[in-house]
């Protein structure tokens, strides 16, 4: 099915053609949620604790409510729907007695103007009881922590079920720690004899803090009820029917009463998958029987969004002298904030079965403490744990006298063998990238580049390899014949990546149409079909099947019609120029265009063509990318300067090249922010210290060279024309990448990002020496 | 407090219009004269996505009150070309520089401010001159080609308008 054969050659699959609203969005046009009008709008703004843990013994909103312009204040009082033991965030819309963390909401205002909203949240009075805060996530585990969640409250999966698609064995029931909310472990072979019998054992902690997912546009909801009791909310959102469903759940209403209008999404990158302000917004509106939007401001988006976790993992490894892998252990701490919801499995099975170990043995725990909760962020917990194992197969190389490269090849498992959860591996291109990125001459010139080093400069290039498993979700799509011949493509995907061009391409492909006749729509909850999350790689690869196979449902009704008209059989027939013909007599033919319209005919006796696919999915597509980064690091301040920097990817089979290379390119500059700049800081009471993007340092065009992309195709078995999914794999690399290329030019491994100038700067003094060692 | 009349050029036009004192730029220009291309990602002036032109100089409209643009001419993503798309909007399709498309209005306003000043800015003075310009999506890789190609597609002198 991945290569359906089209009878000549259209413009579709593999040409980079240019997304088609890309001239709607440089000119402003555009339309975000905070650019809707309503008829009657009203304004949220949410009062929110300072404390990262406080009982709450009173709140007043009188002075609030009696404020000219105010519409509604509500608190957890004013909600019946509100539950404790809440399992989301979603689900704890407004904190009842206990605040859990510092930016969480105790109290919500609607207002005919922002201003106004913002003079209520300061009349509001709150009495707070200050509590102990469990912050530091190591320390949140010990007996006597702080508690975070009430006791009982469920562990929250679906994060995991959305994400990695692969399941590993839970751990043993925890020694009771107060906040360890989720546990798992892995095991094959006897650990502690294969470190007996190593070599070389090295064994490191790596860090990597909490950070925020990025996008430009914060989290922005619109609600607005009919009197019917059905509610709209327009909203910026990954996955509207997942928006739907949460909304739904917090509410306690029936899924079909809610119509989720997926509105542009300035960037998500996981952050906008699950619910955040849309039940309080949706609150606000049935409160005002008004339209009410939300839009969250910087810094409460930084302060009080859904971050990546802290990822913290203790790392041991044991190889012979001949370069062959033993054993591997490893405790990884997932620090989850202040609700469950992490992605362990994915961890487990890069640390355990990207490299070939005789002998492993992976715990990993989810931690609470009193911080916002996480959410994904691209390829969740992967560029955290690829910056451990890639870390730590680079310093083993090092210490052996191998070729890294070569180490990397000879122990990375191939498809067939199996994973930590003893699945096999599916078909990956692991090989043929890191071949490639061997290949380029970034990594053959190393040693020029180095020796060039001077005026006290350091020279260093770093190579990573890390991939993502691949996402899996069903979904729908239909294809539409119109009157004049073109088609309509009709999925709920939302477009946050510049997917929809790639999905019309396969449309286009699928049917035998050139793309210019192909439209794709993505329609809201009530009209379009079930579809999918944005998000885990797997727009293209799941979509792109529906959509394939709606087009193909669409062909063949097409091509039935015309048989019957042409009276000829089907096999013989072809799609050529927008008209049907049979083969080799090309006189006899009927157009798209006569077949369109004889569906929409009155008294015709022609159906119209619709094509419709709903798949579900069984067979995931890993793909990987290898980061070469070349630079330079000023000993004396712990600068690091990036010189060139380069990205091979396996996309299994470019649909759109132009849209693989913007992902590419982006996803490498995010996972260069991971490694050398962003870090989310919390001081010791649990409050964030750097709430603003002045702080919170993202990279800008002037911290980069241009990104060098090399595309692999390695087919997928399943995906539409072999593509693999391509949002995560990029961003997963640069923070080994980094620290490699940083041991490679000074000698020493810093295991704890970001790989920060004072950073660096102190890891040299420890050392002793600026002189390079390795 | 009371409404005030901001009286200036937006987009080449005449405007009249009231606003709070305490309204920023970007505030009018989005809620009361419906201009909506420039957006708020950050509102302390650190992502850029707010940029506009006044007086052909840009400037972060989120840290301006509306009344300190009384008398000047303002110029918004919606006023960057007429009919036609200007070179850099031409460049930035082709290229498929937008993704999610939000930093976008601003990244090109810093660009086509770039391009009064300097009509064939180096690398470097592209990397410098969007620096204030935080984009989530691209790596600014695609951005950096499109202005450069915009900016040699353009008669010397002209890059304006």
């Amino acid at each position: 099915m991945s290569t359906m054969k089209t009878t000549r050659d259209v413009r579709g699959v593999g040409l980079s053609i240019p997304r088609a609203d890309g001239a709607e969005k440089v000119t402003g046009r555009v339309e975000y949620v905070a650019d809707i009008k309503r008829r009657g709008l009203l304004h949220a703004k949410l009062l929110r604790s300072p404390h990262a843990h406080a009982r709450i013994i009173r709140i007043d909103v009188s002075k609030a409510r009696a404020l000219p312009g105010v519409r509604a204040v509500l608190t957890a009082a004013d909600i019946p729907e509100l539950k404790r033991k809440a399992p989301t965030r979603a689900h704890a819309v407004l904190a009842i007695d206990r605040a859990v963390f510092a930016g969480q909401p105790v109290a919500a205002v609607a207002a005919d103007e922002v201003a106004i909203a913002e003079e209520a949240l300061d009349l509001i009075e709150v009495q707070y009881e200050v509590l102990a805060a469990a912050v530091d996530p190591l320390l949140s585990m010990q007996p006597g922590a702080p508690p975070v969640a009430d006791a009982g409250t469920e562990a929250d999966t679906s994060e995991a079920l959305a994400h990695s698609a692969v399941a590993i064995a839970k751990g043993e029931t925890p020694t009771k720690a107060v906040n360890v909310s989720q546990t798992s472990q892995v095991k094959r072979g006897d650990v502690a004899k294969g470190f007996a019998e190593s070599d070389v054992v090295i064994e490191h902690t790596y860090r990597v803090p909490m950070v925020h997912q990025g996008y430009l546009e914060p989290h922005a909801v619109l609600a607005e009820w009919d009197t019917a009791g059905n509610l709209t909310l327009w909203a910026s959102t990954q996955g509207s029917f997942n928006t739907r469903s949460e909304v739904a759940d917090v509410l306690g209403i029936e899924e079909n009463r809610i119509k989720v209008i997926p509105v542009e999404c300035g960037g998500g990158f996981g952050g906008k998958i699950r619910a955040l302000c849309e039940p309080i917004t949706a609150l606000l509106a049935r409160a005002t029987g008004r339209p009410v939007r939300y839009v969250m401001t910087r810094r409460e988006e930084l302060e009080a969004g859904m971050p990546a976790p802290q990822v913290i993992i203790r790392l041991k490894t044991g190889a012979k002298r001949d370069g062959s892998l033993i054993a591997l252990e490893a405790e990884t701490v997932l620090e989850s904030g202040a609700f469950s919801g992490t992605v362990l499995a994915v961890s487990a099975v890069f640390l355990g079965s990207l490299y070939k170990w005789p002998a492993f043995d992976i715990k990993g725990s989810e931690v609470l403490t009193h911080k916002p909760s996480v959410a994904a962020y691209r390829a969740p917990v992967a560029p955290q744990t690829i910056f451990a194992i890639d870390s730590q197969m680079e310093h083993l190389a090092r210490a052996l006298g191998l070729d890294p490269v070569e180490f990397r090849a000879r122990h990375l498992s191939r498809p067939g063998e199996p994973m930590v959860n003893n699945q096999p591996w599916a078909s990956h291109g692991g090989h043929e990238v890191l071949q490639k990125a061997a290949e380029h001459p970034l990594w053959k010139e190393r040693a020029g580049w180095k020796a060039r080093g001077s005026n006290g400069k350091l020279h260093g290039t770093g190579l990573a390899l890390g991939g993502w498993l691949g996402g899996l979700q069903p979904t729908g799509a239909t294809v539409k014949l119109n009157p004049d011949g073109t088609l309509s493509v009709l999925t709920g995907q939302v477009d946050i990546a510049g997917t929809n061009i790639a999905l019309a391409q396969i449309a286009a492909s699928a049917y035998g149409i050139d793309i210019e006749k192909v439209k794709i729509t993505t329609g809201d909850t009530d009209t379009a079909p079930v579809t999918g999350l944005s998000a885990g790689s797997k727009t293209v690869y799941t979509v792109g099947v529906a959509v394939m196979q709606a087009a193909q449902d669409a062909r063949r009704q097409t091509l039935e019609i015309a048989a019957g008209e042409l009276e000829a059989s089907v096999q013989d027939l072809e799609i050529v120029d927008g008209r049907i013909v049979v083969r080799g007599v090309p006189d006899r033919g009927i157009t798209l265009t006569q077949i369109g319209r004889k569906g929409n005919l009155y008294m015709s006796k022609v159906p119209p063509v619709l094509g419709s696919a709903h798949p579900a999915f069984s067979q995931q597509a890993p793909a990987f990318a290898a980061q070469i980064a070349r630079i330079e690091v000023d000993p004396d301040t712990g600068e690091v300067t990036l010189h060139e920097f380069v990205v091979v990817q396996d996309a299994g089979r470019a649909i759109n090249p132009l849209g693989v290379e913007g992902q590419m390119q982006g996803g490498a500059v995010q996972s260069l922010g991971m490694a050398l700049t962003e870090a989310l800081a919390y001081d010791d009471k649990g409050r964030l210290t750097n709430p603003s993007l002045l702080d919170y340092r993202k990279l800008t065009a002037a911290d980069l060279p241009s990104i060098e992309t090399i595309i692999v195709e390695v087919p997928s078995p399943a995906g539409p024309f072999g593509a693999r999914g391509v949002g995560e794999p990029p961003i997963v690399p640069a923070p080994a990448a980094i620290a490699n290329a940083i041991h490679d030019a000074t000698g020493v491994r810093i295991t704890e990002c970001p790989l920060s100038p004072e950073r660096i700067a102190l890891a040299l003094i420890g050392q002793g020496s600026t002189r390079p060692t390795a | 407090m009371a409404k005030q009349i901001l009286r200036c050029a937006v987009n080449d036009e005449a405007v009249e219009v009231l606003v709070q004192p305490y309204a920023t730029l970007l505030d009018a220009l989005r809620e009361d004269l419906g201009l909506t291309g420039p957006k708020e990602g950050c509102g302390t002036g650190d992502c850029g996505a707010c940029t506009v032109h006044l007086d052909d100089q840009p400037v972060a409209s989120c840290l301006m009150l509306a009344m300190q643009a009384r008398d000047r001419a303002v110029r918004t993503i919606e006023g960057l070309s007429k009919g036609a798309l200007h070179p850099l909007q031409e460049a930035f399709v082709r290229h498929g520089v937008p993704q999610c498309g939000f930093c976008i209005p601003g990244v090109l306003m810093a660009a086509a401010a770039l391009l009064n000043e300097k009509p064939r800015p180096s690398e470097e003075e592209i990397r410098y001159g969007i620096a204030g310009n935080l984009c989530r999506c691209t790596g600014y890789t695609k951005m950096v080609t499109a202005i450069t190609e915009a900016a040699a597609s353009m008669p010397q002198g002209a890059s304006s308008r």
